[in-house]
């Protein structure tokens, strides 16, 4: 194994980890922090190619750049959300926002 | 020539068009002048062709006016025939077609659908040519149809009478069954003879099977029973009635109910090569003949007599097709058509002067009142009936005879008892009629009067040929003017010569015996002792329930066709319609409910399952694309 | 350090602190450990960064996720009460059904990149330097660079729109 392998196994890892949060937890803003993992997850590879493999120096840098940018954005918008939310029903459980049942 | 021809057609359908446009507009006040300067123009040009017939006589005109269809390798052209049988149908259906439009205007005066009854008629008019002057049996079926839809307008011309449009229906449905038979026979015919064109058909027979032949004869003549009213498709025409009496004359006795006689004869070339379709054709014909013959002798009705009585003359014309004495049908058939149309017409006038009153037991001593139509009457029953030397006993007894001489003795026996009855009925019809006291109240009585001249002029001039027409173009027997001049178109007809000192004249003297015997018996029975046919009647129960219920006929129909057709419209419509057909659609409908029931509980609203659907997938997308599609 | 090269051991280290804090943060019943862990694991990150010789990412991973994004979570979590409660209340229905799947997704995709051929074997260095990237935001990246600007203009605006309460103007 080559060391981007294992830097990709490390990456792959993290991003399972945050999967796991995002489908099993019940508490919102939980779910956006391990949503941010995921994100993490993947700037470790990007940042891993761009260490190990010719040609992608650059671009790998940048393509993390962006995403930490738009993730703080996402970030954001998406609590900012959740606390409207949280106002209107006093809750934070993701199983009681079923309206679109059926 | 061509030109005549086609306009002979061509003008009662311009006057049929043009009456109904015009009919309530312009031409309010005198709405039939448009139709019957088109009928009476007709009239002149079959003149002219029946009188360019007479001269050049050996040679036909054929001829194409265009290519009608064309359907890969069926054509068939819109052309007209004039030989001698042309000529004889023209001068019949002219003549006849004319004088009825005349009568109408006396007879349809003061009613409100006047210029519908004029367009109709001139609608027939064009259709009825068009039979008899085509020149291949596509045209023909069409001007064929063309008459039973006219029949049905004009039986049911007094719609709002809900007996009247029941047997306008009645006829076009039985016509039908007659139509279907006529259609597989055409198209027997075209699959046997590549072509429907009489020339191409008549010069094939030869070489055709001769078991195609009997079948295309007989499906043909299935046609015909329907149009002509033989049994067992005679119920329409008793009921056909309904309708005005013009139209009873013109197309129940003079023309449309000749179409069949007509076809049969035309095809003489193809018929007369089957032996059995002959037999059928002369069996049904003798059958028909006196089974109407008895019906018409129990019936109240003046006008349901007379059309028994067609049914009756029309079986003659077959009987004496079937037996091959073609030449005879054709001269009876000739003169049939003016003296039946004199009786219907008469029988109109008295209606007329009985302010409406048909039945027979209210009427009586007409004869001093109404002394034209008396006459005339006389001079068509008369003729009917057979007594010498009126026009129906020399084309009668040319038919009795050609049995007898063709050695079908039970056929001829069962005409002679035939026209004993016809005697008999007919001269009741008259005797109970214009004899004795007038049994009507006393309100219609005082309106008895003579018709007007328009009614009464066509009256006297249809009395010439049925008085005379036998002695000009029928003597002597078989060898008359007619035959001579309708040799070209049965050319191949054995006729036995006749012999007034032999068998001939036996013949003849034993059925002018018969007829005056049966007009005897009618005047003793309805005048001299009026209360014998009571007592007759009382004798035999049965037979004369039977006579006056048509042999139960229309009772048959009703219990074996008519509420089969129904109980199976019924069913069709509870099982079929509404569980099968009804049942598909709904399950179908029922199914994708199902679906979509079954599939709701996928959406459970939060997104956290929905996100685990899709990661779920993304993995098996992953194994799938890596290790099954080898990417 | 020199630059590129693979250190087993330090790697390990991390890899370690990442993973074991990640998992941290998905399995602590109080949100406010969960924000902990998640902030020791960006630090976390932050090494691997400095490992691959990004010292820049590092950095600004440091800046914004430590030090903005963390913030703003425990803002939010500030803002919505928490409840003490038993473990069904913390776990979903799924869950059980979401671990097998996770780890299974994990050996998958490990397996997959790890066989894949399309990546080459390379252990060279090929750092960027830091005025190599400034140069390329400002020239060859500088769209994107743009776009990203307006983006987060537009997520502070919602952000307030979102959360100013009703009566307020």
């Amino acid at each position: 194994m080559s060391p981007v392998d294992w830097y990709l196994t490390l990456a792959v890892g993290l991003f399972c980890i945050g999967a796991y949060g995002v489908l099993a937890r019940r508490n919102v803003i939980l779910i956006v922090m391990s949503l941010e993992l995921m994100l993490n997850a993947v700037n470790i590879a990007l940042a891993a190619f761009a260490d190990f493999i010719p040609g992608a120096a650059g671009r790998g840098t940048f393509f993390v750049l962006f995403i930490i940018t738009l993730a703080a954005a996402e970030v954001t918008i998406g609590l900012a959300i959740i606390v409207a939310n949280y106002r209107n029903r006093r809750s934070v459980q993701a199983d009681e926002f079923s309206e679109m049942k059926g | 020539m061509h030109v005549i021809i086609t306009l002979i057609t061509l003008l009662p359908l311009a006057g049929f068009v043009a009456t109904l446009l015009l009919g309530k507009g312009p031409l309010k006040r005198r709405p039939e002048v448009i139709s019957l300067a088109a009928v009476t123009g007709s009239w002149v040009l079959s003149m002219i062709v029946v009188a360019h017939v007479f001269g050049a006589h050996t040679k036909a005109i054929d001829f194409n006016l265009f290519s009608w269809v064309s359907a890969g390798s069926f054509h068939v052209q819109w052309g007209y025939l004039v030989d001698s049988l042309t000529a004889i149908m023209l001068i019949v259906v002219s003549t006849i077609g004319m004088l009825v439009h005349y009568y109408s205007i006396g007879y349809m005066r003061g009613d409100g659908g006047y210029y519908r009854f004029f367009a109709y008629l001139n609608l027939f008019m064009f259709a009825m040519f068009t039979l008899i002057l085509a020149n291949n049996y596509l045209l023909v079926f069409l001007g064929w149809e063309g008459v039973g839809l006219c029949s049905y307008l004009l039986i049911s011309f007094w719609f709002h009478k809900k007996s009247a449009s029941q047997a306008g229906k009645k006829a076009f449905l039985v016509n039908r069954v007659g139509d279907w038979g006529f259609t597989l026979g055409l198209f027997l015919m075209f699959t046997t003879f590549g072509s429907l064109q009489f020339g191409q058909v008549f010069a094939r027979v030869a070489h055709v099977n001769p078991g195609l032949i009997t079948w295309i004869s007989l499906l043909l003549f299935v046609g015909a029973v329907g149009k002509s009213a033989q049994f067992p498709l005679h119920v329409w025409l008793p009921d056909a009635m309904e309708g005005p009496t013009p139209v009873s004359a013109l197309i129940h006795a003079a023309t449309m109910v000749n179409a069949g006689v007509y076809i049969i004869a035309r095809s003489y070339p193809l018929v007369s090569h089957s032996h059995t379709a002959m037999l059928v054709v002369m069996t049904v014909g003798t059958f028909t003949a006196i089974y109407a013959a008895c019906i018409a002798l129990t019936q109240n009705d003046i006008k349901k007599v007379i059309a028994y009585s067609t049914i009756s003359s029309l079986g003659f014309m077959f009987m004496a097709l079937g037996a091959g004495a073609w030449v005879a049908a054709i001269f009876y058939l000739f003169a049939h058509g003016f003296f039946k149309g004199l009786l219907f017409l008469g029988s109109g006038s008295v209606i007329h002067s009985m302010s409406g009153e048909q039945d027979m037991r209210r009427m009586g001593g007409l004869r001093k009142k109404l002394p034209i139509t008396f006459w005339t009457m006389m001079v068509g029953a008369c003729a009917n009936v057979g007594l010498f030397p009126f026009a129906g006993f020399w084309a009668k007894d040319e038919i009795l005879g050609g049995d007898f001489a063709a050695h079908y003795y039970v056929v001829w026996a069962v005409g002679i008892i035939t026209a004993f009855v016809t005697a008999l009925f007919m001269f009741r019809l008259m005797f109970l009629t214009f004899w004795g006291e007038n049994r009507a109240s006393a309100e219609v009585q005082r309106h008895i009067h003579e018709s007007p001249r328009i009614m009464t002029v066509p009256l006297v001039i249809l009395a010439v040929p049925a008085a005379v027409l036998g002695l000009v173009v029928g003597l002597p027997p078989e060898a008359g003017w007619l035959h001579t001049f309708l040799h070209p178109v049965f050319f191949n007809v054995r006729t036995e010569h006749f012999a007034w000192a032999g068998s001939g004249g036996g013949l003849m003297a034993i059925s002018l015996v018969v007829v005056v015997l049966g007009i005897y018996t009618a005047f003793v029975a309805y005048v001299r002792r009026p209360e014998v046919p009571a007592r007759a009647a009382a004798r035999v129960p049965w037979a004369y329930e039977a006579s006056y219920h048509k042999f139960y006929m229309d009772e048959f129909y009703d219990a074996a066709v008519i509420r089969p057709v129904m109980a199976f419209a019924m069913w069709l419509w509870t099982f079929v319609d509404v569980k099968v057909i009804d049942g598909a659609v709904n399950g179908l409908a029922w199914v994708w409910g199902a679906f979509g029931r079954a599939l709701r509980p996928l959406q459970t609203g939060r997104a956290q399952s929905y996100a685990f659907s899709v990661f779920g997938g993304l993995f098996v997308l992953i194994i799938l694309i890596r290790y099954v599609w080898g990417a | 350090m020199p630059h590129g090269d693979f250190h087993p051991v330090l790697f390990v280290i991390v890899a370690v602190w990442v993973l074991v804090c990640a998992l941290g943060v998905v399995t602590f019943r109080n949100i406010v450990h969960s924000a902990m862990a998640m902030v020791l694991c960006f630090l976390g990150v932050a090494a691997a960064y400095v490992l691959l010789a990004a010292g820049l990412l590092a950095v600004i991973q440091i800046l914004i996720y430590v030090g903005a994004i963390s913030v703003v979570m425990l803002f939010a979590i500030m803002l919505t009460e928490q409840h003490n409660a038993p473990l069904g209340f913390f776990f979903n229905r799924q869950a059980i059904f979401a671990l097998p799947l996770a780890v299974a997704m994990f050996v998958v995709l490990t397996v997959v990149l790890v066989t894949s051929k399309m990546l080459p074997n390379g252990s060279q260095a090929h750092n960027v330097s830091l005025a190599a990237i400034a140069n390329g935001l400002f020239n060859g990246y500088v769209f994107p660079f743009e776009l990203v600007s307006f983006v987060l203009l537009a997520a502070m605006i919602g952000a307030i729109v979102l959360a100013r309460r009703e009566d307020q103007p």
